[in-house]
């Protein structure tokens, strides 16, 4: 009976230490860009990674956060769940994000180029989410000077918000990873 | 339909796939239609291919066709002319907000750990001066730039009266040489001489005074003076793009020194 007792005392051990690991490699950026690819989990915390993440998603959710999986092709990504092809899951990279919106400022933007980016963002999603840059450029030249047009979509595309490829502007993995797509267009078309 | 009409319409297809314009614009049944109706008539290799990339194109346009429909009946569709009209609409303060109250940001936090500062140091101390590191970098042999005979004057390269001197040199040369392998008549003992004899001439090639002999099979490029002057302008007229690197003339040179070796050799036997 004390046998017992000690083993599952050391399981509940070795899971808490796993699911502390699993939020230092969250929470603490490693690479260039924020987050952890599955693989790597996977590395760290063993074959059942997915199950460590759950439990770890489940106490970030009394703190208003979570854990978010984003998939490079932009397909099946979302909250984590564990019926994702394991290989795929273990290219996707994983990411802690705020559950909720934010109730006060948490960013040092100005807020000209927080327009710029909201007007961006949601000017390509209207449009298939392609659009050329010199579009873009154009569209944006209405209210904003040439000058920092150019400057804003370059800082955009560094911060991972949008993506380039061969002067074609997308939505790049930070867009898909922070912001909800659909709730800001409709909050643009009903303000 | 004729070949170029082919290739517009490849072009178009790709158009559409890299500015994602409305996949609809192209009326695919008419093309494949059209396409079935010619397929008898083309001959050539070439024509049959450009043929099959048409095709390979149409059905990537069907296949974006399917998407834009999927994604029109999606809830993220809303008509882009709306969308465009209510951002022109909008205050900046009313899109920043909108973005904002849509907006879950990352969590992330940079951390310097003691391990990582020890890492750095060691990477400091292993780092070899700036001044010594810049022989890792030697300086590309290639430079991908158009020269115009105004540059090269400019550039004291040339004087206009040099540029002219030169070009009758270099014609001379090649009447007394006749018919010669391209690289063997303009690459010289140094990579610049030779780099100018080729620029100078192109000129002569140009202007109808040299003529240009390829083999594609054998990739060899023979040149030789054109005696007649008047053949050059009834001919087709095109560019012929010739590379030439450093290494490739060391090669060359390499390959002279071997000849005039083994042209000793047969000489003291």
């Amino acid at each position: 009976m004390e046998e017992e007792t000690e083993t599952e005392e050391e399981l509940r051990t070795r899971a808490e230490r796993k699911v502390k690991k699993a939020a230092q490699l969250l929470f603490f950026r490693r690479h260039r860009n924020p987050g952890v690819k599955g693989w790597e989990l996977k590395k760290a915390l063993g074959d059942n990674y997915m199950d460590v993440i759950a439990v770890l998603n489940s106490a970030l959710h009394r703190f208003g956060m979570e854990v978010k999986r984003i998939s490079k092709e932009g397909e099946g990504e979302g909250e984590v769940e564990k019926s994702e092809g394991k290989e795929k899951t273990e290219r996707d990279r994983f990411i802690i994000v705020l559950k909720n919106h934010l109730i006060e400022k948490a960013s040092g933007a100005r807020i000209d180029d927080v327009a710029m980016l909201s007007a961006t963002l949601a000017y390509i999603i209207s449009k298939q989410g392609k659009v050329p840059r010199k579009t873009i450029e154009d569209f944006l030249a209405d209210k904003f000077s040439k000058h920092r047009i150019y400057s804003a979509l370059d800082r955009y595309i560094r911060q991972g918000y949008l993506g380039e490829d061969d002067k074609v502007l997308y939505i790049g993995w930070r867009t898909r990873a922070e912001v909800d797509r659909k709730s800001l267009l409709d909050l643009i078309l009903s303000a | 339909m004729k070949p170029d009409e082919l290739s517009r319409l490849i072009n178009f297809c790709k158009t559409i796939q890299k500015e994602g314009t409305d996949p609809f614009d192209l009326d695919v049944k008419k093309f494949l239609e059209t396409l079935k109706q010619y397929l008898k008539k083309w001959k050539h290799l070439d024509d049959l291919l450009l043929d099959a990339e048409v095709l390979s194109e149409l059905t990537k346009i069907i296949k974006l066709q399917g998407k834009w429909i999927r994604d029109r009946s999606s809830s993220f569709y809303i008509d882009p002319v709306l969308m465009e009209l209510k951002l022109k609409m909008l205050e900046p303060v009313q899109l920043a907000n909108a973005l904002f109250k849509s907006w879950h940001p990352i969590i992330s936090m940079d951390r310097l750990t003691p391990r990582r500062l020890k890492e750095g140091l060691d990477y400091w101390n292993a780092l070899l001066p700036f001044s010594e590191r810049k022989e890792e970098f030697p300086v590309a042999s290639t430079l991908e730039i158009t020269l115009s005979i105004e540059d090269l004057i400019d550039l004291n390269v040339l004087s206009e009266t040099e540029f002219e001197d030169s070009i009758k040199i270099i014609s001379k040369d090649l009447e007394e040489r006749g018919r010669i392998e391209y690289r063997d008549f303009i690459y010289e003992d140094d990579f610049e001489s030779s780099i100018k004899k080729a620029y100078l001439t192109s000129y002569l090639v140009s202007e109808g005074k040299a003529e240009l002999d390829i083999n594609p099979l054998e990739e060899e490029i023979f040149i030789s003076p054109c005696y007649i002057k008047t053949k050059a302008n009834t001919g087709e007229v095109r560019s012929v793009p010739i590379s030439l690197s450093y290494e490739d003339w060391m090669r060359w040179k390499r390959k002279q020194k071997q000849k005039r070796n083994y042209g000793q050799e047969q000489r003291g036997r």
